[in-house]
């Protein structure tokens, strides 16, 4: 691996956010792609923050400054992505279920998500399953994730898989669900296609259902 | 007694000095007069309008200092909550502390079988029958939300099994106006009217902002209704440092009095002098796990600052207990004892949560049993010791002398009971009489006295036609509630 792309690692992982854009420039400069810089430097980098944060090793605002890190550099790789590596790029719509508010673990949930470089749209609190499935056609995300941490909202996710199966759309998108009183039983029950019980555990299961970001 | 000198030895704690006070008040009045409160209601919209506060880019409200000011001086300084037969049970305000259950966990830990399951309605009627027999247990809650009852039905379902199984005042939950109306209907059948309870009230409502600085529409709507009937209310943030307020406890405690202030407005505006209780639920925010930490020494720290605010407001005051154990283990007794005495030291006044176990997601009603235990210890430590001649003891040591012992003296026989306090369960046998009892470890103790007084303690039945009329309400509900969509 080049040096530069080794030191872009590193500075994820430290959360270096001011070190970003020079060392991006210097990578490019190199005659690095901007798909070498993402593959072999920055996701290397949050791949390490991910293992870490599980292992405990790290906490939550560390692994965020890390994502913010990468984001930085991204402002500049982004652009430079062919249309083709960035279709390949996952991409994840999240929303709290209707009825709901709470909001702070499905942000969490993005976030991480995020930090494991998928694309993410974040659809708030308290939302319909119209709305989601009007994003579903308009955005094609691979992958949708609902948040419910209310016995009387949970429902509503299984009504979206419903909608989603009456539209014809079921096959074209996977769905996660979570939050704090979802099981992987009530997953199965709805016809989810996973469930997570933590951020960190939903960006693997995002992984394991649509592959690499 | 020969001597004027009679003094009462009490522990004393205050976090904040007078100046702090007043400095996070100041803080909390800048929020809301410069940031604001966003409020997703047109009534509450218009109230706040009618009382001159500017609308900032549509629903979110500036509230200038004085309304803030008015709002704290309408509310009442104390309420009164009475028992389900309408006896007086606790005075809220002051430093007078009562404590109880907290409402909706999703798992149970059934103490039959050891497993843990889905919470079901028995488990409700358990914690209340549990709660009922205990004595410092001064109000209770569903403690579980059962999934074997339809979803638009729990928390009706839940007040129901609580009113049959206990006489206590209850502290509850709704999802939205609708079924706080079959709620409030069920308890005026018990208090034989709609007057009759809005005149000795044993219910108080739970219902809650969402950080950061937001009064959603259900919330509110509720918030409302209450104050419409005279129903006491608690409207209370919960919120997580780091997450839904500033990670510093400074910044946490300012901004969430700000969400509890602008509550109080809302509720004074809508009904000057209805009952409202007021404090915050303001914990970390695990930075490792990401879990909402109950157990943790910030979640102390902050009861402690509102506290000494709302002290300063002499307004009554919500508080906090719980524990991040998933098991009736060694943490969840430690953490529940320690906020259990930070809780009285604060001089909180309706302090719920006892009982509670995992995050806020599990419950076991031996741990009701613990809490009531560690209740009783902490009171005896706030009563301290009384100092007079008598008490001081000067003659007592004169007649036993230097040697000798005070075993037989009258001085102990006189004082040994109201000096000394007796454990409920905590083990204090010699080493050879726990072993011969079978040396059993404390949870066991509790666990074996919950099955014993679940299967021996008999609340008072409710009259038949009362029960009927309760089943009658519920029954009609079950149709009407069915299709329902409450609003967030
Ligand atoms: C904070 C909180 C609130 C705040 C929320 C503020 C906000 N901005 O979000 C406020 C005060 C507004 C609130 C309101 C209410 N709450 Co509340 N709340 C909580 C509390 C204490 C913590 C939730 C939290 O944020 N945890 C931290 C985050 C990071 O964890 P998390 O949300 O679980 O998310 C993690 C995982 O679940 C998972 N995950 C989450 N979403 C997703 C999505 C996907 C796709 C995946 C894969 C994974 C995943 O990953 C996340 C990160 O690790 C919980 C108790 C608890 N321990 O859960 C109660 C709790 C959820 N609330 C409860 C209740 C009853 C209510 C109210 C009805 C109370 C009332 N009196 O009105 C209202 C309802 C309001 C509404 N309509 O939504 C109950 C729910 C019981 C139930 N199952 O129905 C709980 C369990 C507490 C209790 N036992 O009483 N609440």
């Amino acid at each position: 691996m080049s040096d530069v792309l080794a030191r872009m690692a590193e500075a994820v992982i430290e959360g270096h956010v001011e070190v970003m854009e020079e060392l991006t420039q210097e990578a490019l400069d190199e005659g690095l792609t901007a798909k070498e810089i993402l593959d072999q430097g920055l996701m290397p980098g949050m791949d390490h923050v991910g293992v870490e944060f599980k292992a405990g090793n790290m906490f939550v605002p560390e692994v965020l400054r890390s994502a913010k890190a990468m984001k930085e550099s991204m402002k500049i790789v982004q652009p430079l992505l062919t249309s083709a590596d960035i279709e390949s790029k996952g991409r994840i719509l999240i929303g709290t279920v209707k009825g709901d508010l709470h909001d702070i673990g499905k942000n969490l949930v993005g976030m991480m998500c995020e930090g494991a470089g998928f694309d993410v749209k974040d659809l708030g609190t308290d939302v319909d399953s119209d709305v989601f499935l009007g994003e579903i056609k308009s955005w094609e995300p691979h992958l949708i994730g609902m948040s419910a941490l209310l016995t009387t909202t949970m429902r509503a996710m299984g009504d979206t898989v419903k909608a989603l199966e009456e539209a014809g759309l079921r096959d074209r998108v996977k769905v996660m669900v979570g939050g704090a009183p979802v099981t992987q039983r009530f997953a199965d029950e709805i016809g989810a296609d996973g469930y997570a019980a933590n951020a960190a555990a939903a960006a693997d299961l995002a992984r394991a259902l649509i592959g690499r970001a | 007694m020969d001597s004027g000198l009679r003094t009462q030895c009490v522990p004393q704690y205050r976090l904040l000095t007078g100046s702090q006070i007043r400095e996070i008040h100041r803080t909390s009045l800048e929020v809301l007069e410069t940031i604001g409160v966003r409020v997703a209601h047109e009534e509450g919209a218009r109230l706040l309008e009618g009382a001159g506060c500017r609308a900032k880019e549509g629903d979110v409200f500036q509230i200038p200092n004085w309304l803030v000011e008015e709002a704290i001086g309408s509310a009442p300084s104390r309420i009164t909550i009475y028992s389900q037969e309408g006896e007086e049970a606790m005075r809220l305000g002051g430093r007078n502390i009562h404590f109880g259950l907290g409402t909706d966990l999703v798992t149970a830990y059934d103490l039959n079988t050891g497993e843990m399951r889905d919470s079901e309605l028995r488990d409700v009627s358990n914690a209340a029958r549990v709660a009922d027999y205990c004595e410092d247990i001064d109000f209770v809650a569903s403690m579980a939300l059962p999934h074997d009852v339809p979803t638009n039905m729990m928390y009706v379902e839940c007040v129901k099994a609580q009113l049959e199984n206990s006489t206590k005042p209850v502290f509850f939950t709704a999802a939205g106006r609708e079924d706080l109306s079959v709620i409030l209907e069920l308890a005026a059948a018990v208090s034989g009217g709609e007057k009759a309870l809005a005149e000795r009230p044993f219910l108080i409502h739970y219902s809650e902002p969402t950080a950061p600085l937001r009064h959603s529409r259900g919330a509110l709507s509720k918030l409302f209704l209450c104050a419409e009937r005279g129903i006491p209310i608690c409207y209370t943030p919960g919120d997580m440092l780091g997450a839904s307020t500033p990670i510093t406890l400074a910044g946490g405690v300012v901004q969430a009095n700000a969400e509890a202030l602008s509550g109080i407005v809302l509720h004074q505006l809508k009904s000057k002098g209805a009952p409202i209780i007021t404090g915050f639920a303001l914990g970390p925010l695990d930075m490792k796990t990401g879990i909402f930490a109950y157990g943790a020494p910030e979640f102390r720290l902050t009861n402690s600052a509102f506290a000494d605010l709302y002290h300063y407001y002499d307004l009554p005051i919500w508080s906090t207990v719980g524990t991040d154990a998933h098991a009736l283990d060694e943490q969840a007794a430690m953490e529940h004892a320690i906020a259990t005495l930070m809780a009285a030291l604060d001089g909180s006044n309706l302090i719920h949560d006892a009982g509670y176990l995992g995050q806020g997601l599990l419950s076991n009603p031996a741990t009701i049993v613990m809490s009531d235990e560690i209740i009783s210890f902490v009171k005896r430590l706030l009563r301290g010791f009384e100092m007079d001649r008598e008490r001081l003891a000067v003659d007592a040591i004169r007649r036993v002398g230097p040697g000798g012992d005070f075993l037989s003296d009258d001085h102990t026989y006189e004082h040994f009971r109201r000096e000394q306090w007796q454990p409920k369960l905590l083990n204090r046998d010699d080493p050879d009489t726990w072993l011969s009892k079978g040396g059993k470890r404390y949870e066991e103790v509790l666990t074996d006295k919950t099955l014993e007084i679940l299967a021996t303690h008999e609340p008072r039945p409710l009259p038949r036609s009362v029960q009927d009329r309760l089943d009658e309400i519920v029954h009609r509900a079950e149709a009407e509630l069915a299709d329902l969509h409450f609003e967030a």
